[in-house]
């Protein structure tokens, strides 16, 4: 306690005398941080949107035109048993050609002219919330059975985009590490420096028996407040930028994602990164601090 | 209180700073060291706070066998011994207060206690205005009277000093030999190494005599 109140006092007035150094440190601690809490940022919202569009996701299971209507209803009451489904709804061969004569007018007549409907009759399938990974599982089934011509489902450029997202995450996850890495050697060398330039004071420390805590507290500690403040000040531009970016960019957003607004990173990854701050200044602080003997 | 056996320091190829040196002082002793310049003076009191390593043989204070502390050890150590270097060895950013209660406050000495023991020690040596002064401030004789205080300070078992008077009067030199007399009358060690043969005769304690690294008969 005392040679943390000790390393306390210490670490402030090296601060203070640092001045621009320390200042340079926690600022490069501060990019590294705003990089990785921007990517978190990106993340959360771009995972956020595809576990949406996954849970909302519909098959469309399109059927033969000799079905007759035995084996339509069972299908229909095996879909409806199905615990991963949310609705279903049948569309009748006349129905579908409905409902494209709605969506293009233009080519109604020709539609119309057709000696024979053309459109198959099908099943629209909703499913429920999380329920987007049994959409395989269904589709699977359906593809097997005779009556069924063909089974669409979004789910195959989903996961592509899920995929896409992990491999932004893990670019992202190397980029802002270096980043992180860069931050650490910064303020190691300006614990070094301010170590340096305390050197004769370290060693008259050392002959009047100053222990160990004493004399790489302060550094230590120093590190750890370079950190802190970096990854906190971070936070603070990065809050600073999503409500900047809200306010321009909310509405696009909710209309091209469909959900809600942009979200902040959660409390707790907000204070796991200044966690990390303090962690990686501290280390830093550790490891520069060992020439203090 | 402190045994060499066959104690040798060499800097470098062959240089002997010290050369099989053998010598005991006993708890509560007060000792001159004296000799030529050269002779190994500085190089002993160096080996008796753990700044230099023996070449050669051991040394140990109060049982402790200097070569086999761990560094904490040593720190430890260091704190149950004052010293007065020939360069004061004061840090430049503390206040006379700061340097003077330092290892009082790293043992968790009550701050009243130590502002009182400061005060006093500061007193002995009759600087107790300068408390808030920085080293820089002061005068090469009041740095030095600094460096003393700072090593009653602690009421240390054992005090090392070099040339403690180097820098002083005459009469400022006698009231810290007078100041030593007294603390030793304590039960403290006192060991001393300097050239001034007045304050020697003044004083009337056991000689050891340096040459060439070895203990001689006193001249
Ligand atoms: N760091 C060092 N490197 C090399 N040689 C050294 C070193 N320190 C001391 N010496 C040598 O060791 C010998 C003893 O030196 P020391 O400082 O112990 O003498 P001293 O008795 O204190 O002399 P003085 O009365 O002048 O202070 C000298 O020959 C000196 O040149
Ligand atoms: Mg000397």
């Amino acid at each position: 306690m005392r040679a943390l109140r000790y390393a306390l006092d210490e670490a402030l007035v090296s601060l203070g005398r640092a001045g621009r150094t320390a200042l340079m440190a926690t600022a490069t601690i501060g990019v590294a941080f705003f990089v990785l809490g921007g990517f978190l940022l990106v993340l959360t919202n771009l995972q956020r949107v595809v576990e949406d569009w996954a849970s909302s996701a519909e098959l469309s299971i399109y059927l033969h035109d000799e079905t007759d209507d035995e084996a339509r209803d069972r299908m229909a009451e095996r879909l409806a048993g199905d615990p991963a489904v949310a609705g279903v709804e049948f569309i009748s061969k006349a129905q579908a050609r409905g409902r494209f004569q709605r969506d293009f007018p233009e080519l109604a007549d020709v539609a119309e002219a057709l000696e024979e409907n053309p459109f198959p009759a099908s099943f629209e399938v909703r499913l429920r919330d999380g329920g987007a990974d049994d959409a395989g599982a269904i589709a699977a089934a359906m593809e097997g059975d005779p009556s069924v011509a063909d089974v669409r489902y979004d789910r195959r450029w989903l996961s592509r985009l899920s995929a896409l997202v992990a491999g932004v995450r893990v670019a992202g996850l190397a980029v802002a590490l270096v980043l992180v890495l860069g931050a650490a050697l910064t303020v190691m060398a300006v614990v070094r420096l301010s170590l340096q330039a305390r050197r004769d004071e370290i060693d008259i420390m050392l002959l009047v028996g100053a222990p160990y805590a004493y004399l790489r507290g302060p550094f230590i500690v120093e590190g750890t407040l370079q950190g802190g403040l970096g990854a906190t000040l971070a936070l603070v531009v990065l809050w600073g930028g999503h409500m900047a970016a809200g306010a321009g960019l909310g509405l696009t957003w909710q209309a091209l994602a469909g959900t809600g607004a942009i979200a902040f990173l959660s409390a707790w990854q907000a204070l796991s990164l200044i966690l990390a701050g303090l962690v990686v200044g501290a280390l830093a602080g550790m490891v520069a601090s060992r020439g203090a003997r | 209180m402190i045994e060499t056996r066959g104690l040798s320091k060499t800097y470098g190829r062959g240089v002997y700073a010290l050369r099989d040196l053998t010598l005991t002082i006993d708890k509560g002793e007060f000792v001159f060291l004296t000799g030529p310049s050269g002779a190994g003076k500085t190089t002993l009191l160096r080996l008796l706070l753990v700044q230099e390593r023996p070449t050669e043989g051991e040394v140990t204070v109060g049982g402790r066998n200097l070569a086999r502390l761990t560094a904490a050890e040593v720190q430890a150590y260091r704190r149950s011994v004052g010293f007065v270097f020939q360069d004061f060895k004061l840090v430049p950013r503390k206040t006379v207060f700061e340097n003077v209660s330092f290892v009082m406050r790293v043992l968790g000495t009550p701050v009243e206690v130590q502002r009182r023991r400061t005060y006093q020690v500061l007193k002995q040596v009759g600087l107790q205005h300068r408390l808030q002064a920085y080293p820089a401030e002061l005068s090469g004789g009041e740095q030095q009277r600094v460096a003393i205080a700072r090593a009653l300070a602690n009421e240390p078992s054992l005090i090392l000093a070099d040339e403690p008077t180097g820098n002083l009067d005459p009469d400022l030199s006698v009231e810290i030999m007078t100041l030593f007399r007294d603390i030793n009358a304590s039960g403290t060690t006192v060991l001393v190494a300097t050239h001034d043969r007045s304050l020697i005769t003044l004083t009337g304690r056991r000689v050891v005599h340096l040459e060439h690294g070895q203990a001689g008969a006193p001249a």
